[in-house]
């Protein structure tokens, strides 16, 4: 057993030493600074470790980067968004009634997490459930405000709890 | 993004689990229905978890300031999330690769404004930039070359070498004359006042750019063009104005530079507004709306704001 552990490991520092400078470059591109981009290079290469993909087996390393770098990217970009969205709504919230600092970075954690919770749902699902869960309206009130029928409504409601319970029950 | 494989089982059991609790909350559930879902609860040991599970899921989301929570996560960027998707797809393309490297650094833009606000900037050239409400942009002065990142920028352009703009949908090129681009969503507008210039969509040949012309570029393509309405030009003075407008448009103008949440019925949109109104207090602008159109204006709080149509007295 220790044998394979050994391969894998002279496999893996193959795969770090020829493509890492590589991935940091193709990143870097991508991102229009070269900090983030090393961060996020270290970041896909601890995912191909803890990956079940045997690096050994790899046809083409470099795709395979790719995808992972384009997943972190998006990731990134995502949190980034939601991160700038959020700052903004308090910069906008009256002084009373904004949490204080502490409660500021808590929420935030929050909502990354209810954000990559809801990833993937078509926009008018997430929506339809966002009033349901955080205005606290009615069916009714929802296919009113989205202009759809109750039925849609309540499918759009179903599909959104079986996602969430779905990633919960995994 | 579901971390293994899932079994047919969880998956059947969730689908219940969600139909049962979409039933309930309709209000459509009847005493028989109750007691199936009772009998359902029962049944096996993973149903009675996941409904367990789904109920405090409900209790996840009621932990956040709603406010926050809704402006964060109903943010309205999805669409340039669903871009970003499609470009990293296809990265390999060269227009979708000069995209994307401009798309990603809005967070460290040279030059923002928030919701509401207005910059006006002149530059050594003497050319003068005014950046609407909520936009962000790059700035290369010595080069005349700018990036939108977001928003919606007007530019008068002193004579002298051409001025850039850049946009995800395409680049337009001025010598002198007024300009003004305004990305919205997954589409951009060029609009000519004076001077003429060439527009270079993404994914399509390069045109001239006219006076009195309004471009719009979707998908890097020429989607319309239209005659310019002057009016959309008043922000720059402060001023939205509306002629004979339907009042869902002018609102979803209005949203554009009010903090906060605005939204109204449905049966509201048709309305029509008339009239010029300042931007600098959208507060007014509502109670000017409800003092001449029959709608209220109903606040949870200051930055949730609703409209509704006003209750006829019985």
């Amino acid at each position: 057993m220790g044998g394979v552990a050994v391969a894998s490991e002279r496999a893996f520092n193959e795969l770090y030493r020829e493509h890492r400078s590589w991935l940091e470059q193709w990143l870097s591109r991508r991102m229009g600074n070269g900090w983030d981009a090393a961060d996020l290079s270290q970041d896909a290469f601890m995912r191909v470790l803890v990956g079940s993909q045997a690096i050994s087996e790899l046809q083409e390393p470099r795709a395979y980067l790719k995808t992972i770098g384009k997943r972190l990217l998006i990731n990134l970009y995502k949190r980034r968004s939601l991160e700038q969205a959020y700052l903004d709504a308090l910069a906008q919230l009256p002084e009373s009634c904004a949490p204080s600092p502490e409660e500021r970075w808590l929420v935030l954690e929050t909502l990354q997490a209810l954000d990559e919770l809801l990833d993937g749902l078509p926009h008018v699902v997430r929506r339809a459930f966002l009033l349901s869960q955080l205005e606290g309206l009615g069916y009714r009130d929802i296919a009113e405000r989205l202009e759809v029928s109750e039925r849609s409504v309540k499918r759009y409601m179903a599909q959104a709890y079986e996602h969430c319970l779905l990633v919960e029950l995994c | 993004m579901l971390k293994r494989e899932v079994s047919e089982e969880t998956r059947r059991v969730a689908r219940s689990a969600a139909r049962w609790l979409t039933l309930i909350e309709s209000g459509e559930a009847s005493e028989n229905d109750h007691q199936a879902l009772q009998r359902w609860r029962n049944a096996h040991v993973s149903h009675e978890h996941a409904w367990q599970k789904i109920q405090a899921l409900r209790s996840r989301f009621g932990g956040v300031p709603p406010e926050l929570a809704m402006a964060s996560l109903d943010r309205p960027d999805q669409g340039r999330r669903r871009l970003l998707k499609g470009l990293l797809g296809a990265a390999a393309v060269a227009p979708a690769a000069w995209l994307v490297s401009h798309e990603l650094p809005i967070w460290r833009a040279d030059l923002a404004t928030r919701v509401g606000e207005q910059r006006r900037l002149t530059l050594a050239d003497g050319s003068v930039l005014d950046l609407n409400t909520d936009s962000a942009l790059n700035l290369d002065a010595a080069q005349r070359r700018l990036i939108l990142l977001r928003g919606e920028v007007a530019l008068r352009v002193a004579a002298g070498s051409p001025f850039v703009i850049e946009t995800d949908q395409g680049r337009a090129t001025l010598s002198a004359g007024e300009i003004c681009v305004r990305q919205q969503g997954d589409s951009c507008q060029f609009s000519v006042f004076s001077g003429a210039g060439q527009l270079q969509p993404t994914a399509y040949d390069t045109l001239a750019l006219q006076p009195g012309q309004r471009l719009t570029l979707r998908g890097g393509r020429v989607e319309s063009t239209q005659a310019f309405d002057v009016r959309q030009l008043g922000w720059r003075d402060g001023v939205l104005m509306a002629n004979d407008q339907p009042l869902g448009d002018f609102l979803r103008e209005l949203e554009r530079y009010r903090p906060g949440v605005l939204r109204w019925s449905p049966s509201l949109e048709r309305l029509r507004v008339t009239g010029s109104f300042r931007l600098a207090d959208t507060d007014q602008v509502l109670d000017l709306l409800a003092a001449s159109l029959p709608l209220d204006v109903h606040k949870r709080t200051r930055y949730w704001v609703t409209l509704v149509p006003r209750e006829k007295i019985a």
